[in-house]
């Protein structure tokens, strides 16, 4: 709290805000219309204004959208004139983003009119493959490029080796599962391989082994009093910018904010305390933290608990008698202690993290003198690397000490929605399809090194970037078809040279995408995709403000080019095609998405598009299928406002009764230990086997618990002085802004950044010993590759390390994303210096603190 | 009659830049020219180191000197303080640019949006180039052109001459806020009155000590701004010897 802050001036209730600047611009309308054109002295001006017709005729309208610039998915509104978009704001129907719409949102304008969109389908005509192997693409019809595919779909079923299908996903809405689990089911292969583990998968990892929680949690900041934030930039990168961004000015005269990062981020200019932390020992800093907790008696007692008798024995250095403490909502707390913390000081840390142990102890007083509304907010950063899932564990953990979990001003999960599912595949599945689905998956996961436990299951979870290794190596066997659609995974992941040579031995890969990428570069078949903001019929739920909003994606403006809608219309003309050729189950199942009001069973793709989606979101829009949240009078209504908002956040709701072995917040992981031993009993092995497999440190029972791992970064030191920082831009739209002129126009828009440039930035200290000057152009190596840059000397670096933004380095998917085009990159990849490593206990690949690297001259 | 000014609450800036992207929207802004622009500065030495960010845009002066030695009156002021400019007096001598302090007049080298006049396909037959993207969707200088912006200064400004902000006079007569305003995710930018006593702009600059961009020129700007982008506290202290 900061005492002697003026309470900020505006009113707090958002609902009243949206009011009183109603009722502003009805008081400046009528300002407005007394002086238009009463000076006189302006005939030039009278004279313009008279040849364009009267002022504030609206020759368009707002139109509802969704916005998946980031995965904030915010809901939108379009101005439309003529089927044309012209301009982007919120929509003010959310209670997620409260009509807000953050600065990505509106380049999604060159997106969809970026000329580069392959606007028909294209097929390859060099039949080789290979980044030196133009493909020399020609127009094809629809048609052509259909027959092809269900032509290759055919081969394999008449095979037996419909698992050598392969369906690779990258950015979807909640249509998902009609092109990545229905069909790919029917046609009988195992292997629907998301991106998700090159998102964050790691982040969900410490909420679901403490609260079990598999998800992004949503922040109740306007109500805390101190936020503490892990590699997370809130006012640039994700999740919910533009919530944020509007609640910020107020947040910061409430709550003191302190950024845990390696560089200077936008959050962190703004933040009260910045802790450039030595990258990969967040985990130390954490763990000090909790040991001052609870060594200061500074832990939250109507959550955790406390001792019998009230006195502390939380003493450095010593062994605590379980038995003396009675926990309330926790379990654990006092094993913890035991297993990982009672040793981990200020002292301790501070040289590890390279941080003082002055402000390392100001940060964890202030923060548990906030406690229950104090937000320990865990980013991609401090976990998504190969030994941050126990960093995931220990920064969420915070919140359990304080009781900010499900707390008022504090971390909180989703509120409930009520979309429903799509048809079973299960009696369209014949014997082909039955035993195609029963072989392991092409990423491997759920090997003894690649536990990969999403909600606690051994192979719950993909790990996309192996799926590579898997190609490359044909273990478990060849892939000889696939499809990937809205995916870059020859730009978007770690070692992408890999992948480039696994998509140039799949024998036949089409890609549903809006530009010819570099994962377009190996394919036989471009489909050309419609833009999800403009174009397709889709939805996404996200949380944010103590909401849950569904938000629409419709048609809104004309297709200048042969688009189709990657999840519902492609499937359903590959269907077609398939039932043609004696093959009908995916078309049959597809025709059992009835349409909810007519009953009527769609008779071509658009009607497929749109049945479906009306049949998954009929809880939201029928009044007789009426759960909760907003409510409609009926599907029109609900396409016209474009959003549905849940009820608002049940506070404290799951306290005792988390989805945890327990119940309970768990310190000491019951979840997490029955997760690995079940692992572990699948390989029949031990858990400190599946530890030491997965390169972990831990033995015996500190795996269960939050607690301290040496990070494990590759590279030797004195051949590679630096290590590598890896962020995002607030202009990245998910790295397919590149082919934008804003992007560069704007890129200083991001601190420390240049406009029209890619830059490194390195401590002018480090730089000073290097003899590298702004400016100069930069080979920066690591052991798995190598790219180059400009020098940006930069006093928001860490020394020792340098940061670097992720987002240019295109080779293909554009004339300004790419230098020349298919030939020459623009700037550097940053996935072309991290080798492809896993955090395995989640399956994540590890983007950050994952490689030394040096610097040189160009 | 009206003076219009805008306040901009640097405590509720992000410096996200959402302000000069949708400006450029908004008016047809040709690359390279930031109507809506912006001074940042990195200061301290690690690990003692902010970000500032302070917006920027035409100050609207009062006594502006742009307008003032203007040869061909193309620079003017009309009388709810908004400073305009007529690009079609304009014979581009730059003595605006040279008088204004702020720098916030660009000069047209070149034809507007480059860019899309581009005539080459990426990749023949299965792209279009971008001045047939234009075309295709029925588009002006860019596809997603605002026929809005037409209404009282051109739409498209041509070479040889100069532009800059105009508070978005064609949304104001017509009783809109400046698109920046609207488009400011933070409500970082308030706008409004400063004859009217009771307008929002004069209750914000009664209650916070506000600033203005080199206000001993005497220029007069309509721009103020009030509060710090970096609101951070810090542990008491008085220093020592």
């Amino acid at each position: 709290m900061k005492p002697n802050q003026s309470p900020p001036l505006m009113s707090e209730d958002l609902k009243d805000k949206g009011i009183s600047r109603r009722s502003f611009l009805k008081a400046t309308a009528a300002a407005g219309a007394a002086v238009s054109l009463g000076t006189g002295v302006v005939p030039q001006m009278k004279a313009l204004a008279a040849a364009s017709g009267p002022t504030g005729a609206e020759p368009g309208q707002w139109l509802p959208a969704t916005c998946q610039g980031c995965t904030s998915w915010c809901s939108k509104q379009v101005y439309v004139v003529d089927g044309r978009a012209v301009k982007i704001r919120g929509n003010p129907h959310s209670k997620v983003n409260l009509g807000t719409g953050c600065v990505r949102s509106h380049m999604a304008l060159q997106q969809v009119y970026d000329p580069d969109r392959i606007k028909t389908p294209m097929k390859r005509t060099n039949p080789d493959k290979g980044r030196d192997q133009d493909p020399q693409f020609v127009p094809i019809s629809w048609d052509e490029a259909l027959d092809t595919i269900a032509d290759k779909i055919m081969a394999l079923r008449e095979n037996n080796e419909t698992h050598k299908y392969m369906l690779m996903r990258g950015r979807y809405s909640y249509m998902r599962d009609v092109l990545y689990d229905r069909m790919t089911k029917i046609i009988g292969s195992p292997n629907n391989i998301s991106h998700s583990s090159i998102c964050a998968e790691a982040e969900k990892f410490g909420p679901y082994y403490t609260e079990g929680y598999w998800g992004y949690r949503q922040y109740d900041v306007l109500k805390a009093h101190y936020i503490l934030l892990w590699g997370a930039d809130p006012l640039a990168a994700n999740r919910q910018v533009s919530y944020y961004t509007k609640v910020w000015g107020d947040v910061v005269s409430r709550a003191t904010v302190a950024i845990v990062e390696p560089r200077l981020s936008a959050s962190a200019g703004k933040a009260d305390e910045w802790l450039p932390i030595k990258p990969g020992q967040d985990a130390a800093l954490a763990l000090a933290i909790a040991h001052i907790l609870l060594s200061r008696e500074l832990w939250y007692k109507p959550f955790v608990g406390d001792f019998f008798d009230g006195r502390n024995r939380f003493v450095p250095g010593r062994t605590v008698d379980e038995a003396l403490f009675e926990e309330i909502y926790t379990h654990g707390v006092v094993k913890w202690w035991n297993l990982a913390l009672k040793d981990k000081t200020a002292e301790w840390a501070a040289p590890i993290t390279g941080l003082t142990v002055d402000q390392i102890r100001r940060v964890a007083e202030g923060y548990g003198n906030a406690a229950p509304h104090a937000i320990s907010w865990v980013g991609g950063g401090p976990v998504m690397q190969v030994r941050g899932a126990y960093a995931s564990m220990a920064c969420h953990a915070l919140n359990g000490l304080v009781g900010a979990v499900d707390n008022v001003g504090g971390t909180l999960a989703s509120n409930k929605e009520y979309t429903g599912s799509f048809p079973s595949p299960a009696d369209f599945l014949d014997d082909i399809a039955q035993k195609g689905i029963k072989h392991e998956k092409i990423d491997q996961r759920g090997r003894l090194h690649l536990p990969a436990l999403n909600s606690g299951k051994s192979g719950g979870g993909v790990i996309t970037n192996n799926a590579a290794d898997g190609m490359l190596d044909e273990d478990p066997y060849e892939i000889k078809v696939a499809i990937g659609y809205i995916n870059n995974f020859a730009f978007s992941c770690p070692q992408p040279e890999r992948w480039e040579r696994a998509l140039a031995k799949i024998p036949f890969l089409a890609h549903i995408t809006t530009n010819a990428s570099e994962f377009s570069w190996f394919a036989d078949i471009l489909l050309p995709d419609t833009h999800h903001m403009f174009e397709k019929w889709g939805y996404v739920k996200s949380i944010g403000n103590g909401y849950r909003h569904v938000t629409l994606m419709q048609p809104i403006v004309k297709n200048i080019g042969e688009y189709k809608i990657d999840e519902t219309e492609i499937p359903w003309l590959i269907a077609e095609k398939l039932a043609n050729r004696g093959f009908d189950n995916l078309l049959r199942h597809f025709q059992t998405y009835l349409d909810p009001e007519t009953g009527k069973a769609p008779a071509n793709e658009k009607e497929f598009a749109l049945y479906s989606l009306k049949l998954v979101t009929q809880n939201l829009w029928d009044p007789a299928h009426y759960k909760g949240g907003d409510k409609f009078s009926g599907w029109e209504e609900f396409l016209k406002i474009g959003v549905w908002n849940s009820d608002p956040y049940p506070f404290r709701d799951r306290w005792g009764k988390m989805k945890t072995k327990t119940g309970m917040f768990e310190f000491y992981s019951e979840t997490l230990k029955e997760a690995l031993e079940s692992h572990a009993a699948r390989h029949n092995t031990s858990v400190d086997h599946v530890m030491e497999a997965t390169n972990y440190l831990a033995r015996g029972e500190t795996a269960f618990v939050p607690h301290y791992e040496e990070p494990f970064v590759l590279g030797d030191e004195k051949e590679y002085p630096f290590i590598h920082v890896d962020h995002k831009s607030r202009l990245n739209r998910e790295g397919r802004s590149a082919n934008s002129s804003w992007y560069f126009d704007f890129k200083d828009l991001d601190p420390g950044e240049n406009i029209w440039d890619d830059v490194a930035k390195i401590n002018p200290k480090d730089a000073g010993r290097l003899g590298i000057q702004d400016g100069d152009a930069i080979r920066i190596t690591s052991p798995s590759g190598s790219l180059v840059c400009h020098a940006k000397l930069w006093e928001g670096t860490r020394p020792g390390t340098v940061a670097k933004c992720y987002g240019q380095g295109h080779w293909a998917y554009g004339r300004l994303a790419a230098k020349v085009f298919g030939k020459e990159a623009r700037g550097g990849n940053n996935n072309d210096i991290i080798p492809a490593q896993y955090e395995a206990l989640s399956g994540s690949s590890a983007f950050y603190g994952v490689t030394r690297v040096k610097i040189e001259k160009a | 009659m009206p003076r219009y000014a805008m306040v901009i609450d640097r405590q509720r800036c992000v410096g996200c830049g959402a302000c000069s992207i949708a400006c450029r929207n908004e008016n047809n802004v040709t690359e390279g020219v930031y109507w809506s622009h912006k001074i940042t500065e990195t200061s301290g030495v690690f690990p003692n180191v902010r970000f500032h960010y302070i917006p920027t845009l035409c100050n609207h002066c009062t006594h502006a000197p742009c307008v003032m030695g203007c040869p061909t009156r193309a620079m003017y002021k009309i009388d709810n303080g908004i400073t305009m400019h007529d690009p079609k007096k304009c014979i581009g001598c730059r003595y605006c640019m040279i008088n204004c302090p702020y720098g916030v007049i660009y000069f047209n080298w070149k034809d507007s949006h480059p860019f899309w006049k581009d005539r080459q396909e990426l990749l023949p037959g299965g792209t279009l180039s971008p001045a047939e993207e234009v075309r295709a969707v029925n588009g002006r200088g860019t596809p997603y052109y605002n026929p809005q912006a037409n209404s009282t200064t051109p739409d498209i400004r041509p070479r040889g001459v100069v532009e800059k902000c105009t508070f978005c006079e064609h949304r104001v007569r017509a009783g809109s806020l400046p698109y920046c305003v609207e488009a400011c995710p933070a409500d970082a930018r308030i706008f409004g009155d400063l004859n009217d006593p009771e307008s929002v702009v004069n209750q914000l600059l009664g209650k916070y000590k506000p600033y203005r961009l080199k206000e001993a020129l005497g220029t007069d700007p309509a721009v103020f701004y009030i509060r710090d982008f970096t609101a951070a506290n810090y542990p008491k202290t008085k220093g020592a010897v």
